[in-house]
């Protein structure tokens, strides 16, 4: 068990999904009868890039509130490495975001209530690691940016339902209650390289929190040696 | 912009996004092994230094 879940083994499986999804989305579902047409496809990635950047966050919430209940430090190493690639998802999504709203609206970007909430979070997670530099003390570093982590976490369930509580944005709400919005083709490719993203966060996450703990570990053994 | 642009981008797009998180993900596993090795390193650093120091009070 302990194997399937390994980094390397999650890495394989995300690859898997993806290459499938990947094939699935430009071959097997159809082109958008929208004005978007081919450039449509982008949703294929986009959307499970961008869902993925919010589980990262969502980790880094979790984490920060098993800091706060444990005050071990190991919560803390998971929450900073989520919140880096939460936040490197996050710069991927506004990548494809702005090419998806120059084929779909014209305009590189728009100051509408996804992508402003979105830009937000951005810019929130951004200031977690300037706050982690400035506090040298590793206990209270820990502490403040569990903290900061909890009350950044807010404005992830806004951005999430911007769409839906001011429906006069430019971004599509493409999911609701009880209707995919979409072929079922389109549907499952979705799916696939949503399941194939979030796996992929998962191995990137494993290896991260791997490499901060042995990092501390490193630490250790060299004060020991030293002293 | 046309169908065709959109495409491009599209597709360049995507290319571009798996390789920096393929790339990320070679990167953090060799870091992992550079790692896992120093640890080893240390530690046996660490059983030798403590063996020499009881073997010494022995003395």
């Amino acid at each position: 068990m302990k194997k399937l879940v390994s980094a390397p083994a999650l890495f394989l499986w995300a690859g898997a999904f993806l290459i499938v999804g990947l094939l699935l989305a430009f071959w097997w579902a159809p082109v958008d009868a929208s004005a978007m047409g081919f450039s449509q496809k982008i949703f294929y990635y986009h959307a499970p890039i961008a869902e993925t950047s919010l589980v990262g966050f969502g980790v880094a919430f979790a984490a920060a509130v098993m800091y706060l209940r444990t005050q071990d430090l190991k919560w803390d190493r998971l929450g900073y490495v989520s919140v880096r690639l939460g936040l490197l998802f996050a710069v991927l999504v506004m990548f494809t975001g702005m090419i998806w709203g120059k084929s779909s609206w014209g305009v590189w970007w728009a100051w509408e209530p996804r992508l402003t909430t979105f830009l937000l979070v951005c810019f929130l997670y951004a200031a977690y690691f300037v706050l982690r530099s400035v506090v040298e003390e590793e206990q209270r570093r820990a502490t403040y940016a569990a903290v900061f982590a909890v009350i950044a976490f807010i404005d992830v369930p806004i951005t999430w339902f911007a769409t839906r509580l001011i429906p006069e944005g430019l971004h599509p709400v493409v999911f609701k209650a009880g209707d995919t919005g979409m072929e079922g083709s389109m549907f499952a490719s979705f799916m696939i390289s949503m399941i194939g993203m979030t796996l992929l966060l998962a191995a990137l996450i494993r290896h991260g929190w791997q490499i901060e703990l042995l990092k501390d570990r490193v630490t250790d053994l060299k004060s020991i040696l030293g002293g | 912009m046309s169908i065709e642009e959109g495409a491009k981008y599209v597709a360049a797009a995507y290319a571009i996004i798996l390789a920096v998180l393929v790339a990320y993900y070679f990167m953090s596993a060799r870091r992992v092994t550079v790692l896992r090795r120093d640890v080893e390193l240390l530690e046996e650093e660490t059983k030798r230094r403590r063996a020499s120091a009881g073997g010494a009070d022995a003395d």
